[in-house]
């Protein structure tokens, strides 16, 4: 399957960082320099979870961000200014891992020409089934030692 | 002043309103356009809706049409708050009635350079 | 997080030379401020200890320099001042025949304030020409500012949505100014101690935020050139903080609105 043409730019890893650290430097960290790029191989995910946006069009395409759970519960504190010592709720865990997906999501969709609308964010534990999909991207960033990951797939219709 | 935000995301909403405070608003909360719609209604005195685009129930711009329809609400400034980047959804959306668009992410003084050029926040000048 | 009297000492001696900027004691913030994210993208324990492994490698300067030499920018910095172009100071030159306005933005950074006043103008007084000079001392900012071009988070900061959508055009992650605001601004490298740069005599002169970074001594010299630069009826602009009383007596101030402006005292030139 070739990659749909609209996509092209998207696979080179550059603008996928670019995005992310501004999301990092401007509403997680306050500052830039906390979000750069994995190096070395794919690090595997403490207790993954999986937050994703679809953007409609000839091909579906999904804007998948992969991260431990302790990960997103960091991610969590850091949006929502919580304690360390706060337990994070699932509810704030979705919502907030969710946000950044949407926001990534968002972001790599105004990369594109013709993107169609943007789904509503999908935050699951398990992973979804991508047996069918194509994958465009996958690239993994370290946050203060931390891995996390961005996949943009396109899904079979 | 009081400022009413809509998004569906209570980590968006926490963070906005987070701002808005700081340059002294009051504000209240809605997560989708529908209970937006109600909350101009049941408070009248809203001066500013910060909007996001897509939510469940009733979106940002649905949003922003509906509201355009009530020359009661026809001073309530309307700034969108989205990561609907592209060219035509910022055109459409100030054609439709917004006045202001702020594509995510963002950082505070983003939002109040554009409060101050709006004339609903004091211009703090810069050293 | 203090700065090692050393590390400042270099750094403000590294700055003078490349800029002419007078980095003084109690500016230790601003070191700080400015080279901590270099230093955590470098992998530095502090800035401290990033200036010591950068202090030997030339090619490394550039870019502590920059770090220090550039100003927050942002579209319509303070608003005011542009204001009191729209209402009073570009009213008042078409009231004297003026419809080609020659003006100056010096420091200008990557060039939101040039085309800050080439949008006013535009939008506003269509029937004026304007012949913009951008200056700096920097080769990239100036590339960036010629190739009008801004990221996302550039164009979020400070500049309206309906300007937004009406001057600028959307290229894939970033967004371009039309080419008509773009051919009215010319970059060009300058600095400050020089003469002049071409393009003048100025209608209009954007000094804003840079002469806090001087001794008094040179922003006198940067004043006295500027007013030399000056056309009959010209003005300056500074920055917000800043004023020529105590430091230039040949100038007045004027207020307009919740702006002042300078211009050149009747019969003082020298």
């Amino acid at each position: 399957m070739t990659i749909p043409a609209t996509w092209e730019p998207l696979t080179a890893a550059d603008p996928v960082l670019t995005i992310a650290q501004d999301l990092f430097s401007t509403m997680i960290d306050g500052e830039p320099g906390h979000l750069y790029p994995w190096m070395g191989e794919n690090p595997p995910l403490e207790d993954p979870r999986y937050a994703w946006v679809d953007v409609s069009g000839p091909v579906v395409t999904r804007v998948m961000l992969m991260a431990g759970r302790a990960t997103g519960e960091q991610l969590t504190r850091a949006l929502l200014q919580m304690d360390d010592s706060e337990a994070v709720s699932d509810a704030d865990f979705a919502d907030a891992v969710g946000e950044i997906a949407n926001v990534v999501g968002g972001n790599v969709k105004s990369l594109v020409t013709n993107p169609g609308a943007l789904t509503l964010p999908v935050v699951t534990h398990e992973e979804p089934d991508m047996s069918k999909a194509f994958c465009l991207l996958e690239t993994y960033f370290g946050w203060k030692g931390a891995p996390l990951g961005v996949g943009l797939w396109a899904l079979a219709s | 002043m009081k400022a009413l935000v809509i998004d569906d995301s209570r980590v968006m909403r926490r963070i906005v309103s987070n701002i808005l405070v700081e340059v002294g608003f009051e504000t209240i909360e809605a997560e989708n356009g529908r209970v937006a719609l109600d909350q101009l209604e049941s408070h009248g005195d809203v001066s500013l809706c910060c909007i996001d685009w897509n939510m469940p129930v009733m979106t940002g711009f649905e949003f922003v049409v509906e509201t355009r329809k009530h020359p009661e609400w026809r001073n309530v400034t309307l700034m969108m708050i989205t990561t609907e980047g592209e060219q035509d959804q910022i055109v459409r959306a100030l054609a439709a009635g917004a006045h202001e668009y702020v594509i995510k992410p963002f950082t505070p003084e983003v939002i109040v350079d554009k409060l101050q050029f709006l004339g609903l926040v004091d211009v703090k000048e810069s050293v | 997080m203090t700065l090692t009297a050393e590390t400042f000492d270099f750094v403000a001696t590294l700055v003078r030379q490349r800029s002419a900027i007078q980095l003084e004691r109690g500016k230790e913030y601003l070191v700080e401020s400015r080279l901590a994210p270099l230093a955590r993208s470098a992998g530095a324990a502090d800035v401290d200890a990033y200036v010591r492994g950068m202090r030997a490698d030339i090619t490394k300067h550039d870019i502590v320099v920059e770090a220090l030499t550039t100003n927050e920018t942002s579209w319509f910095r303070d608003l005011n001042p542009f204001t009191a172009l729209r209402s009073t100071v570009i009213p008042d030159l078409q009231g004297k025949g003026r419809h080609q306005l020659r003006i100056w933005s010096a420091a200008c950074s990557t060039g939101q304030e040039a085309y800050s006043i080439a949008m006013i103008i535009a939008d506003n007084f269509p029937s004026v020409r304007a012949n913009i000079v951008a200056t700096d001392l920097a080769e990239q900012v100036l590339a960036k500012g010629r190739s009008g071009r801004y990221t996302q988070l550039e164009i979020n900061r400070g500049l309206p949505a309906p300007m937004l959508v009406k001057h600028f055009e959307r290229q894939g992650p970033t967004f371009e100014i039309s080419s008509a605001l773009r051919s009215q601004v010319v970059f060009r490298k300058h600095n400050l101690l020089d003469n002049p740069p071409a393009g003048g005599p100025f209608d209009i002169v954007f000094l804003r935020n840079v002469l806090i970074y001087f001794d008094v001594a040179t922003k006198r010299d940067v004043l006295r050139r500027i007013r030399n630069s000056l056309a009959p009826g010209g003005y300056l602009f500074l920055g917000a903080a800043e004023t020529t009383i105590g430091v230039d007596e040949t100038w007045e101030r004027l207020q307009l609105g919740a702006s002042s402006v300078y211009r050149p005292r009747e019969g003082k030139a020298t």
